[in-house]
């Protein structure tokens, strides 16, 4: 934990975790903290706490050793010429007065602490680095300079700088796919209306961001996160620190410009970055248009998340914010991204229950669908809670809640050929668990017949393509003992089976885990 | 202003805390209907702070002197309490006559009484005697977080995000939320006190537990009770057992860790915790043990596979509601009538959540028909007289094809049939195997129906 406090990561290269995450977090104005870091190497907290100080002033006998690393600090020999003496001194009283307050005076190691200068010194750079890392231009050698750092840090730095000469090679890569107009002046003119791929989890070149809060942002959200733990973790983060106040209403527009990187935000909207609804209709035509041609989803992906985010800011809820959010879904279903996939679901039904339009069948039987796939059980008795009688009798929806009881039944009969006979995009849903499904079937058969049945029997019942699928299927769950030929054809040994589908079954049913969801 | 004070000293002299607490009420008792509106009226903004300071600090005629930091934190206390007060009158005045109360205003005083509490308890050394006062502030905290979100959601208040995406829940419930941030903040007030047990604010942590549960599920957020249950079993060490806590808030806590557990499919473990409520509740207590038996007897049905008795449910007409169609086709064996009795509770199962729980019921209904085809199939011929009858133990998969289509009123065939057979014996509840080849079920000859008899 101290290892990465030390140095606030280079926000470049550590976003990728927080991708999916759901939301802003609101960055903080610094208050208590002078720098963004604080070394954890040395033993005295340096943080000033003010308010305690006058009430800890007593009569102190100074033991020897901080007398004479107080003695040291002033030593002409080890004045610093970039450090001036009030902050030193500043700096210094507040190590003293914070070891005394932590009852630490007698067992700091005075002799060996470093000095307030270079204390200050490595504050400095370290505040430095952190908004040379943003500008990736951060020259090593002058930070690692400071005489009294340790060895390991100095192994610390060299490997930071070996990622930021990864990230110097991506951008040459990128450099190679991108014309040399776009890459220094993005965002101008009609060449921006063309797009090359973009890499959605590339979010290196913010532009809207203060590089030094970047850093700080980073640091709160150690703290925030510290703090969730320890509150019991009710959504904390997101109040606890007093959020900047924007502008009341929300933001009109003024961007003509059709496609925008997504980035998340971290400081209020500005109105020139923003697009108005009538040019995000441009833009969904745009997309639908280049999804067909190109298929390139990380790209689609990115844009959407964009358009989202415009829409959001804007305060845009109607019947188009609906149709952006049921394209972005459908197409993440078709290419198995369910994270973003729930994120759009969750949008869905709020923007449904406002009776804006859309297709809240198609999207609600999806919705049944998908918590069955997760296995959701609360959330799949709040869904059946909402349904109105009406709506359980539409053809998709009553196909989901027939999937649904299919399986809380263990009826494995219907439940395939509910599979085999699924409206609109349900079936991308299913495939998601059929397997965990075959296999919780097949440990029943296994148990239920004797001594054997024909693997035909396996394949209609299990709703495979062919016998050949559903002895693949069979192989692939090292069940190849199981299959032998016989006169009237291929049969299914399921009294020989034992324990190997009920251990595979249990296998797949514990891992239901994807990204983005709560 | 006298009475509120007199009772303050009057309980603050023997350490009743439960008394105490009342006068932190933000309802006037029925014997004095107009108790908190003469308290409002009996100083105002300007003197409030002094008026409350000479009933609590300075107030010669009291038979006990409160040390400053203590008596300071109270007056703060008092304070709050007093502008909440306003704010209750102001709100319940606009509700009387027919205007939009603004509840948004009270939660905030309320919120603002329960952070004087808070700063009391860290800061003045209020007593843990005194722990009651955090229940009722605790308890109507929710309670007014509710109201304000009921109001604010007609008037959709604009909360500024910098979020990708709406977020309809927050909006829906912004106090509510909050209050289960104070609830927390409290919880860990308990939780965290290191005085000694006797003098600890440890005793105070289930009835602010269950606080929280209430909030989380009426939140929708259950799992993060987890988090609470799981700090709790952090601390278990230096916490007393929670035998020796008041009853109440054992079978409160019992009961909502019982449901958890329901919701989780851990029946078992739900049916530990509910069993002991059951047991450890107030036997005048209907409500409450309606409310347990509501989960205690789904948990039942699936772990023993047995039905409440008439006697049980007789002092409960909304459970014999619930339970009793569906009990009777579960007996029978009817599947159609099981089918259409979960039809008919589906709305009221679905809001106990109970509905998926239920539905497994429908195994057991299948069991027992099964069983009478098994019966009805009769007895082998006896090889000798006299031996010990044997019953028909190879049973033609369509006599249970037949029974089933009979009892769903649907034609259903072979194949779905050896499905819920299949079903039957993979859940043990009934033992056998399917001969495909012959079309035959080969039932076990010790005991077909594993604890029904047969």
């Amino acid at each position: 934990m101290n290892a990465s406090w030390s140095h606030p990561p280079p926000p470049g290269t550590e976003s990728y975790g927080y991708a999916h995450a759901p939301a802003y977090h609101p960055v903080q104005v610094r208050q208590s903290f002078n720098q963004p870091a604080i070394s954890y190497q040395i033993t005295a907290p340096i943080q000033p706490k003010p308010t305690e100080q006058p009430a800890q002033k007593k009569k102190i006998d100074w033991p020897q050793p901080v007398r004479d690393y107080v003695q040291r600090s002033f030593d002409p020999s080890n004045v610093l010429a970039d450090v001036d003496r009030k902050d030193m001194e500043d700096k210094l009283k507040v190590t003293i007065s914070e070891a005394t307050d932590n009852n630490t005076l007698h067992t700091i190691d005075w002799a060996n602490l470093p000095l307030p200068q270079h204390v200050i010194r490595q504050e400095r750079a370290t505040a430095a680095a952190a908004i040379a890392w943003q500008r990736e231009s951060v020259n090593m050698q002058q930070m690692a300079g400071s005489s009294f750092m340790n060895p390991a840090r100095e192994q610390m730095l060299k490997s930071k700088k070996r990622k930021s000469q990864d990230i110097g090679d991506a951008a040459d890569d990128e450099s190679k796919s991108i014309p040399p107009w776009r890459a220094t002046n993005p965002r101008n003119g009609f060449e921006d209306r063309i797009t090359y791929p973009a890499d959605r989890f590339d979010k290196r070149q913010q532009p809207l961001q203060d590089d030094a809060l970047k850093g700080t942002s980073k640091f709160n959200k150690a703290l925030e996160k510290r703090q969730k733990r320890f509150d019991g973790g009710y959504k904390s983060t997101y109040k606890a620190s007093p959020s900047p106040e924007p502008s009341s209403g929300p933001v009109i527009g003024t961007c003509q410009t059709l496609e925008k990187q997504y980035f998340r935000l971290t400081a209020p909207p500005i109105p020139s970055q923003v697009r108005p609804e009538h040019i995000l209709r441009q833009t969904l035509d745009l997309l639908k248009k280049k999804w067909k041609k190109e298929g390139n989803y990380s790209y689609i992906c990115d844009q959407f998340k964009s358009m989202r985010q415009d829409l959001t800011v804007q305060r845009i809820k109607n019947e188009f914010t609906v149709t952006v959010y049921e394209i972005h879904a459908r197409i993440a279903l078709e290419k198995g991204d369910l994270g973003e996939y729930n994120q759009c679901q969750t949008q869905l039904k709020a923007l449904y229950d406002q009776n804006l339009g859309g297709n809240p069948v198609e999207f609600k039987a999806y919705r049944i669908l998908y918590f069955i796939h997760t296995s959701n059980r609360t959330s799949l008795n709040d869904v059946l809670a909402d349904l109105t009688t009406a709506e359980k009798g539409e053809p998709a929806i009553k196909h989901a809640l027939n999937v649904r009881s299919a399986l809380a039944l263990g009826n494995y009969h219907r439940f395939f050929r509910l599979y085999l006979d699924t409206p609109n995009m349900g079936a991308y849903l299913m495939d998601m668990f059929v397997v965990r499904e075959r296999l919780a079937a097949l440990s029943n058969m296994c148990k239920a017949y004797k001594p054997n049945v024909k693997l035909r029997f396996v394949t209609e019942e299990l709703g495979f393509e062919s016998d050949g699928d559903a002895a693949q299927f069979i192989y692939d769950h090292n069940g190849q003992f199981l299959l032998e030929e016989r006169e009237s054809g291929l049969v299914f040994l399921t009294g020989d089976a034992k324990q190997i589908f009920e251990t595979a079954k249990v296998a797949a049913f514990s891992k239901v885990d994807i990204k983005g969801q709560i | 202003m006298d009475l509120i004070f007199g009772d303050f000293r009057k309980f603050y002299e023997v350490g009743d805390g439960y008394g105490l607490a009342q006068t932190l009420s933000p309802i006037s008792p029925p014997s004095q209907p107009e108790r908190l509106r003469n308290f409002y009226r009996s100083t105002n903004f300007q003197n409030v702070q002094k008026d409350f300071k000479y009933q609590i600090l300075y107030d010669n005629s009291a038979p006990f002197k409160l040390p400053a930091d203590e008596g300071n934190g109270w007056v703060e206390v008092y304070v709050a309490y007093w502008k909440a007060v306003g704010e209750i009158q102001i709100a319940e005045a606009a509700a009387n006559s027919g205007h939009k109360a603004s509840w948004m205003k009270v939660y905030e005083a309320w919120k603002e009484l329960t952070n004087m509490l808070h700063r009391g308890y860290m800061n003045c050394n209020f007593g843990s005697w005194t722990i009651p006062c955090l229940y009722v502030v605790g308890k109507y905290l929710r309670v007014f977080a509710i109201k304000a979100d009921e109001g604010a959601a007609s008037s959709q208040a604009v909360s500024a995000t910098f979020q990708d995406d709406f977020n309809p829940d927050s909006e829906k419930n912004e106090k509510l939320e909050d209050a289960a941030r104070q609830l927390n903040r409290i919880f860990n007030l308990c939780l965290s006190d290191r005085a000694s047990l006797e003098e600890s604010r440890k005793w105070g942590i289930y009835n602010i537990i269950n606080l929280l549960f209430k909030t989380y599920f009426k939140l929708n957020s259950i799992s993060l009770s987890k988090n609470i249950l799981k700090a709790i079993r952090a601390y278990r060490g230096d916490m007393p057992p929670l035998e020796s806590f008041p009853l109440a808030h054992q079978v409160t806590f019992k009961y909502y860790v019982g449901v958890i557990y329901f919701l989780e499919e851990n029946y078992v473990e739900s049916e530990k915790n509910l069993t002991e409520a059951w047991t450890l509740c107030h036997k005048d207590s209907i409500r409450n043990k309606e409310l347990i038996l509501t989960y205690l007897i789904p948990c039942h049905l699936l772990t023993t596979h047995t039905l409440p008795t008439l006697a049980l449910l007789s002092p409960y007409p909304r459970l014999q509601k619930l339970f009793l169609p569906l009990s009777r086709c579960i007996k029978k064996g009817d599947l159609s009538g099981f089918d259409a009795a979960l039809i008919a509770g589906e709305d009221e199962f679905v809001k106990r959540r109970i509905y998926l729980t239920l539905e497994r019921g429908r195994d057991v209904a299948l069991r027992n028909l099964l069983r009478k085809v098994f019966i009805a199939g009769g007895f082998e011929d006896a090889k000798e007289p006299g031996a010990p009858q044997v019953r028909k133990t190879r049973v033609p998969v369509a006599e249970f094809g037949a029974a089933i289509s009979i009892g769903s009123k649907e034609t259903m065939d072979n194949d779905e049939v050896e499905c819920l057979l299949a079903n039957m014996i993979y859940k043990n509840l009934m033992k056998g195997y399917i001969a495909r080849d012959r079309g035959i079920v080969v039932l076990s000859k010790g005991g077909a129906f594993p604890g029904t008899g047969v």
